[in-house]
């Protein structure tokens, strides 16, 4: 029997693309509807639907920055403002085409965003905040200052643009609708570019920067260049949403850079619910609905939408979108039915290495590292062979972790040196995991809001070869590896026992499958050298068991794996040699029965035997 | 150098100050920004117009209002500001909030005063002169309070069992609140002392800056510039950034000349941040929550 829920559920996507197609119809014959029933229908084409939907796009590109990226920008209304000024110097000052100008607007939005960018690497969150502030007020002052822009009165008439060899203009219904139809389908194609980048390895890289940058750079993620990437993508879409306002309003000034012009940006988005897709379009669409409302009633305007705002922030605290996934009509349906089960198949994407016996992998010569005047690590060897697993042991604070940090590039190393497969390690984190050596974190680093699939595909990022272009256009070899790369992630969370919990959000996991699928993450990136801080704490025997299989397939396969762990019974059964670390010293290195028995290894755990005990 | 420029961008830089250290007192335990403190500045400036300059009152009532009103304004903040802010789950929350007081608060003034300026007389008329030399006492009187206000701040967080309070939220709330720490009135007591700082350097100022009714956000730019610089969450920063506001604010247009002033102004405050990325005075600031 099916329940109402159920039903609702099943229909609940239809109903939704319905709805869609129906909004869409709506926007498009909005002219014809609006001639029908108003003698100032120009007005409702132009200046109220079409500059909603131009403040949409800007929205959406700072719900890329803010919202996918992590990157608080207070230059969306400079690079507005810098779009506009080039579709006005280009159409205005040079008399060429205004579309020549929307494509340098999209080139000056994007390099203005990179250079913003590039000079504020070291600078993180306020301060990258503050930096983006700098730059929007130096905008406004270049428009300010400079003759050939205008100074403060800026420039006026500009032209809309012509279609087809006819030049629209701002007296005509039927060309403002032409110009109002080119910005929804700008407004859509922006929407697919958005969707296209986000559900890309581009989205997931940048979600795994914004998260953590340590974690990302253990996936062999580079942070700079993805911030970058992402920042100067969302500056090229603002960039265009600034020509498209230059042209719908026919003038720019520099007053359209100052910060108070930005505030329905940030409102719309966080209305909407940031970081979603649909938020920026909701949000626009709601605080424009706000704002008609309201025109009338002069200076009370502005106190009325701040305190609408307040109202809309208690009433719904994360957002449209937010809330209807909190609520049982919105909420997302997940698959609890399987039950974990492993299957027993090492699936294919596992890298399987054919190093002779005895190749060394993993090399640390002479490590050290201090801090002040501890001294964490103090001269450690270490070589770790292909095709075995290689315990670290120690008392806490024996430098076990320091020594893994040094050895994927996260410290920097005060002596000694670092060796990939008798090569000389790279010297940043993400470059020793793109050569192979992948460290999993002592303490939780998952991705805890995505999904748990997305998780996985987020460690094979660093080996897709598709570029940003090509995803966003789903060209054939996009699909064709995102296709691959799921099959791989789902055959990897099944031998893990994890496929259905596939869809789940990451922190709906227990702990231990949470440990699990930072393991498979791991693995994900085709490791070489695998090194596993602490994996097997908090774990049940259950899933202890699962965590062997693992280790015993990536051994077999010919893969080093480094495993540091307090669980002497787990690493005893494992590892064909153990190094046996104590103050930052080894002092211990063998087979595990060799370092059972060695006398310094009883003393540093269980202390020194009393003189004349025997 | 003319010593008008030094004691100009000295008054500036106080004024500045002021409002960096009124975001930093409520920046401490809340890990928030709040946009909104400019409006308090405003405040402060309003009050000194109502009672100095349109009910001809004396300032000693004129600053007993101010110490009201702002307290008032504090709480009055808080709940505007806090409530939504721990109701959202949102990261961005607190710039919406904060943003929206101030629109509301900006809207408030503006209507209340249509005029524009506000502009009383000053607390102490007169100049002071040494040889050549005059300077208003009322931008020295700025100047002080500066110094003085931002020396008793220093003391309350180190002296006193409150500003031990104020210190372990700011480092970690949550821990705070498991040592029997009462951060909520901690927060509320920020808010409160935020305002009251920032309304005074604006009750101050008033008779030599130009203040404008509507204008809260250009000095909250102005306070966020100055509180960053100088490494958000420190006294001391606060008021070393607020100086070097000043100082730029005043020095810059006057050695570039005037219409270009303020390009070089904000390219120093770039160099800066890219040369000092977490502040002058700062440590590393965390993501709020």
């Amino acid at each position: 029997m099916t329940t109402f829920w159920q039903r609702y559920y099943r229909a609940r996507p239809w109903a939704l693309r319905a709805l869609v197609v129906a909004v869409l119809a709506l926007l498009v014959l909005w002219p014809f509807i609006i001639d029908f029933y108003s003698y100032n229908a120009r007005y409702y084409v132009g200046d109220v639907v079409g500059f909603a939907m131009i403040t949409a796009i800007l929205t959406i590109s700072l719900n890329l920055c803010m919202g996918y990226g992590g990157l608080l920008s207070l230059m969306h209304t400079g690079l507005q403002l810098a779009g506009g000024y080039a579709v006005a110097a280009m159409a205005v000052r040079l008399g060429l085409s205004p579309w020549w100008g929307l494509v340098v607007a999209i080139v000056v939005g994007a390099v203005l965003a990179a250079a913003t960018l590039l000079v504020s690497l070291r600078a993180t969150y306020l301060y990258f905040a503050l930096i983006t502030l700098a730059a929007n007020l130096l905008i406004m002052e270049v428009g300010r200052s400079s003759e050939w822009l205008g100074s403060d009165i800026g420039i006026s008439n500009i032209p809309l643009p012509s279609v087809f060899g006819r030049d629209l203009s701002r007296a005509s219904l039927a060309d403002v609708s032409i110009f109002y139809w080119i910005v929804l389908g700008t407004l859509v194609l922006v929407w697919i570019l958005q969707r296209n980048l986000v559900r890309s390895g581009v989205g997931r890289a940048a979600m795994a920067v914004r998260e953590s940058p340590e974690t990302a750079a253990a996936l062999g993620i580079a942070p700079v260049r993805t911030k970058a990437l992402l920042f100067a993508i969302a500056g090229g879409v603002a960039g265009l949403a600034g020509a498209l306002y230059a042209m719908q309003k026919g003038f720019i000034n520099p007053a359209v850079g100052a910060l108070d012009n930005g505030l329905i940006f940030f409102v719309g988005l966080l209305i909407g619910g940031i970081a979603t897709l649909e938020g920026p379009i909701l949000g626009v669409a709601a605080v424009a609905a706000i704002d008609f409302v309201i025109r009338d009633y002069g200076p009370y305007r502005v106190l009325i939408l701040g305190a609408v705002l307040l109202l809309t922030l208690l009433l719904v605290p994360r957002g449209i979108v937010g809330s209807w996934r909190g609520s049982r009509w919105g909420r997302p349906v997940l698959d609890d039915s399987g039950e974990a089960v492993r299957s027993s198949a090492v699936p294919d994407v596992v890298p399987r290495l054919e190093a002779a016996p005895g190749t060394v992998a993993l090399a640390g010569i002479g490590l050290r590292k201090y801090f002040g005047g501890v001294k964490a690590v103090d001269g450690v060897d270490l070589e770790v062979l292909a095709g075995t697993v290689h315990g670290i042991i120690g008392p806490n604070g024996s430098g076990k972790s320091t020594t893994v940090s040094c050895l994927t590039g996260f410290l920097r190393l005060d002596g000694g040196r670092v060796e990939v497969f008798s090569r000389p390690a790279p010297t940043s984190a993400q470059a020793i995991s793109r050569a192979g050596v992948t460290r999993v974190f002592q303490v939780p680093h998952l991705f805890e809001q995505v999904s748990v699939l997305d998780n996985v595909l987020t460690g094979m990022r660093s080996r897709e070869r598709a570029s940003w272009v090509e995803s966003v256009l789903r060209l054939p070899r996009h699909r064709s590896e995102d296709r691959t790369h799921r099959e791989e992630a789902l055959e990897l969370l099944a031998f893990a026992g994890l496929a259905s919990r596939a869809q789940w959000p990451a922190d709906a996991l227990s702990h231990g499958q949470k440990r699990l699928l930072e393991v498979v993450r791991a693995v994900a990136t085709r490791p070489r050298v695998l090194i596993l801080d602490e994996p097997a704490t908090g774990l049940t025997q259950d899933e202890l068991a699962g965590l062997r299989a693992l280790v015993t397939a990536l051994r077999e396969r010919g893969l080093a794996v480094v495993l540091i762990e307090h669980n002497v019974e787990f690493v005893m059964g494992l590892c064909e040699r153990i190094t046996v670390l104590d103050s930052g010293r080894v002092i211990a290195e063998g087979t595990p029965a060799e370092v059972r028995d060695d006398p310094a290894v009883l003393e540093a755990y269980l202390g020194a035997e009393p003189e004349g005990a025997s | 150098m003319d010593p008008q420029i030094v004691v100009d961008a000295l008054y500036y830089g106080g004024a500045y100050a002021l409002i960096a250290l009124g975001m930093t007192v409520i920046y401490q335990p809340t890990r928030i920004v709040n946009f909104a403190q400019g409006e308090a500045f405003v405040l402060g400036a309003a009050v000194g117009f109502q009672v100095v300059g349109l009910w001809q009152g004396s300032w000693a009532v004129a600053i007993l209002a101010t110490l009201g009103a702002a307290a008032l304004l504090g709480v009055v903040m808080e709940r505007l500001i806090m409530v939504p802010v721990r109701r959202s789950g949102s990261k961005y929350a607190w710039l919406v909030a904060t943003l929206a007081v101030a629109l509301i608060l900006e809207s408030v003034f503006a209507l209340t005063y249509p005029e524009g300026y506000l502009s009383p007389a000053a607390l102490i008329p007169g100049d002071l002169v040494i040889g050549s030399v005059m300077i208003a006492w009322q931008k020295i009187l700025v100047i002080v309070a500066a110094v003085v206000i931002m020396l008793a701040y220093d003391q309350f967080l180190r002296r006193t069992p409150y500003g031990r309070a104020v210190r372990a939220t700011s480092f970690a709330s949550g821990t705070a609140l498991l040592m029997g720490i009462p951060v909520k009135r901690v927060i509320l007591l920020s808010f409160v002392i935020g305002s009251v700082v920032t309304s005074l350097a604006g009750l101050l100022a008033a008779p030599v800056f130009y203040i404008s009714a509507a204008g809260g956000l250009l000095f909250t730019i102005k306070g966020f510039i100055a509180a960053v610089i100088g490494g958000v969450g420190s006294p001391s920063g606060a008021l070393l950034g607020g100086l070097i506001v000043g100082t730029l604010d005043v020095l810059v247009p006057h050695v570039f000349g005037g219409s270009n002033g303020n390009f070089y102004v904000f390219g120093a405050l770039v160099l800066i941040l890219v040369l000092f990325p977490r502040g002058l005075v700062g440590r590393a600031v965390a993501a709020s929550r």
